[in-house]
């Protein structure tokens, strides 16, 4: 399934309303770690009306800035 | 008995009438984001109560607290004062507590009320928690006020040295969180030393615990002081703390929610952005993640969660007297003529300090102090000093003193190039900012001064304010 902020097709299902009202699900894109609920605004979960300053279509997730750097093993 | 933790502070909300119980049906989005910011927005973050939800639609059940430690009159009742305490006194009772220091108790307990429910299969936080997305652009659901406890992996049976920290995290999976700590946090201390061994951290969660905990855990203490033990010094009582089930951590024994699982090691995964306290969002890093193995919790739980985002929010009600008081006594310490400190706004990137001048232009020198302790060398930008009977707290005194004390030509001063908050969202390049010092107190000998006399403070008024509010309150 289709990512709304990345637009790469990693997304998938991850949960159900656990009252079993069926009133939403929830998804969850394992490249860039967006989580969205079915239900939310469209400006939050249609990626044609997101803005486009949130979106991370062009980005290599592995260029994303690292605040804490994988420090050198100890010998 | 008393009941402690979170359950008891609601229940003393409640009494003072700073709780309400919200049980019309909500949607998780935007719903709760917008009852948060209400409840917050009320007078201003003065008066508004917490929030008790318990109608969220595919949630019907559970239990979500909003607003806990969001507005002073719900500090005031942590405080054990009366509610409708004035800032100032607050703060002074605030100070007394905590110059308790690192000398509280700690009572180990046995079948914790944190673990009367434990779930070790099929683990889904999207499930088993009302989560909901605090602000629109952020990355996902956020826990936006946890405890996080960690040990010290090359001492690891140091109490002192144990960790509760509060750090923003994303739930980036059933049983998958990202997490920013930053290498500067005691939490951080504990992750390159776990990732310079190459071992997996163990990690404790601990969501809805007493705003006592909350307020320790988000405290810049040093590196070897107990949160725990400030937490039992500040409320004048031992504090009751269990073992985690599968590691050697200590969490509070009467914690709503306990996650327990490890830090991935070496490997860094994309987490937010998320409305941060300034009220701007942060960008897109790649951060550490965490896997969860246990879920334990008390029968019927009350997730916690705070509202932060464009100021006023809980954010600013829950650091701003801690960070006020760490500042007013480390000035204290050489600077006796310092009276009060209000360092409320935005974690102190504008400070106002109430200061006799022991000489001329002393109060200038203390406004240098301030900006080389360890938070105001990247905090206190923006220094505001006022006279020692000026109240700090009271913004319209503060904007008198500006009003009538200060010489521009004299008494504003730029320090261009310091070190700034990366947050700061006028900071340039991140991590690079400058001071701005406003002196607003009244010129001492030497420094020569315009002959005036002020209107003197009238101290022997306040008691009448008693007075007045309760014929006010009987005239209803
Ligand atoms: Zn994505």
């Amino acid at each position: 399934m289709k990512c709304v902020r990345c637009l790469t097709d990693n997304a998938s299902k991850v949960a159900e309303a656990p009252d079993g009202s069926k009133a939403w699900e929830v998804y969850v894109c394992s490249r860039c770690n967006f989580v969205w609920r079915s239900t939310e605004e469209p400006e939050v979960i249609d990626p044609e009306k997101r803005d486009p300053w949130f979106q991370l279509a062009d980005v290599d997730v592995d260029d994303i800035l690292v605040f804490s750097p994988v420090p050198p093993l100890r010998k | 008995m008393e009941e402690s933790g979170l359950r008891g502070f609601l229940k003393k909300l409640e009494k003072a009438g700073q709780l309400v119980r919200y049980t019309d049906e909500v949607m998780p989005e935007p719903d709760i984001r917008l009852i948060g910011r209400a409840a917050v927005d009320i007078a201003a973050g003065n008066t508004g109560p917490a929030v008790l939800l318990d109608n969220i639609k595919g949630y019907k059940g559970k239990q979500l607290a909003l607003n806990v430690s969001g507005t002073w009159a719900n500090n005031a009742v942590m405080l054990g004062m009366d509610k409708d305490t004035p800032l100032k006194d607050q703060f002074f009772e605030f100070a007394r507590r905590w110059a308790g220091g690192s000398d509280g108790e700690l009572k180990w307990v046995k079948n914790p009320p944190c673990q009367e429910v434990k779930i070790t299969k099929d683990i889904n936080l999207y499930e088993l928690l009302p989560l909901f997305r605090v602000n629109k652009y952020d990355a996902g659901f956020y826990f936006s006020k946890p405890a996080v406890i960690t040990r010290d992996p090359e001492e690891p049976g140091s109490v002192d040295k144990q960790n509760v920290g509060l750090y923003r995290i994303q739930v980036q999976g059933p049983d998958t969180l990202g997490i920013q700590v930053l290498p500067f946090h005691d939490g951080g201390i504990h992750l390159r030393k776990a990732e310079e061994m190459g071992v997996a951290l163990p990690v404790v969660i601990c969501l809805g615990v007493h705003p006592v905990v909350s307020l320790m855990a988000s405290a810049p203490l040093q590196y070897d002081k107990s949160e725990y033990k400030y937490a039992a010094a500040f409320m004048e009582t031992p504090m009751n703390v269990a073992k985690a089930l599968t590691a050697d951590l200590d969490i509070p024994a009467d914690a709503e929610v306990v996650l327990e699982g490890e830090f991935v090691p070496r490997e860094r995964f994309v987490e937010g952005p998320f409305g941060e306290f300034p009220g701007s969002y942060s960008g897109s890093r790649r951060q550490f993640r965490i896997k969860i193995n246990t879920v334990t919790t008390r029968k019927n739980p009350i997730f916690e969660n705070l509202y932060v985002g464009r100021p006023w929010t809980e954010h600013d009600t829950l650091i701003g007297l801690n960070t006020s008081a760490t500042l007013y006594f480390q000035l204290r310490e050489t600077m006796p003529e310092v009276k009060a400190v209000n360092a409320i706004y935005q974690h102190g990137l504008t400070i106002i300090v109430a200061t006799d001048n022991r000489f001329g232009c002393y109060a200038k020198t203390v406004a240098m102090r301030l900006a080389s302790t360890p938070h105001g060398t990247s905090y206190a930008k923006n220094i505001i000093l006022v006279d020692g009977d000026v109240d700090p707290f009271n913004l319209v005194q503060v904007m008198w003193a500006i009003s009538t004390r200060v010489r521009p030509q004299k008494d504003v001063i730029v320090i261009p190039n310091t070190p700034g908050m990366p947050l700061d969202p006028c900071s340039e390049p991140p991590g690079v900012g400058a001071k701005m010092i406003i002196d607003a107190t009244t010129p001492a000998p030497p420094e020569v001064s315009r002959e005036v006399r002020m209107v003197e403070n009238l101290p022997d008024a306040e008691p009448y304010q008693k007075i007045l509010m309760d014929l006010q309150k009987a005239a209803r």
